[in-house]
């Protein structure tokens, strides 16, 4: 992957918010697949194995909660 | 990418919603976790485990998916495949509404392989209502790339 690495100036936290991301090359579901690899290298999160049943979506989420910082 | 062959080479009835789903309509950010609605029949669930074991080299976990849980009072289940990071979310309904048959998905093509994907207005349907950050931060995004409006 190349990407294309420009310096932007921004006189604002504002300003940069604003401004478009660098393109990237890379399609982006590759993107995402290759960021999961690193986010999960960086910070692996244990999760119990097997099949879980939830009775809500809440219920889901909870579970993950308990495993998951975000 | 071994997952979602395996979701079309069973023929598994799904739309990919949360992350992966955003990914290709060009919002990426890291997960753990691939969201799907699947149609909500018991044939597209034995699909399912089929695409399952075809993934996870017959993982005898699979068998603990059933058409009595994801047809009645288990409407979500989460499986953990034994290894690897990523875990999988199957709905066949989230709250009164959202099923497979109502999410709005459009076909993608990744290396070959069709994935059926929610629309950047589905997303933001399911995402602006909920109360979790991360959705809700998903949402602002999908509001502010694709320019979506709230329906009355």
């Amino acid at each position: 992957m190349k990407n294309e690495m420009r310096v932007q100036k921004f006189r604002s936290i504002e300003e940069m918010n604003k401004a478009p991301e660098p393109a990237s090359q890379e399609p982006p579901f590759e993107r995402f697949v290759r960021l999961c690899a690193q986010y999960w290298a960086i910070a692996p999160k244990p999760y119990p194995r097997g099949v879980f049943k939830f009775r809500s979506i809440e219920e889901a989420q909870k579970a993950r909660l308990k495993n998951s910082s975000y | 990418m071994r997952v979602l062959r395996a979701f079309e080479s069973a023929g598994l009835e799904y739309v990919l919603i949360g992350a992966a789903a955003m990914a290709f309509h060009g919002l990426v950010r890291a997960t753990a976790d691939l969201d799907l609605f699947i149609r909500a029949t018991p044939e597209n669930i034995e699909r399912l485990r089929t695409a399952l074991r075809e993934a996870f080299q017959g993982d005898p976990e699979i068998n603990a998916i059933s058409s009595e849980d994801l047809l009645g009072e288990y409407p979500a289940v989460r499986y953990a495949p034994p290894t690897g990071n990523l875990y999988l979310d199957v709905l066949t309904r989230l709250g009164e509404a959202a099923t497979f048959e109502t999410v709005e998905a459009e076909i993608k093509d990744i290396d070959g392989t069709s994935v059926r994907v929610a629309t950047p207005a589905a997303l933001y349907r399911l995402k602006k209502g909920t109360v979790r950050l991360q959705d809700q931060a998903d949402a602002a995004a999908l509001r502010e790339r694709f320019n979506l409006k709230d329906e009355k």
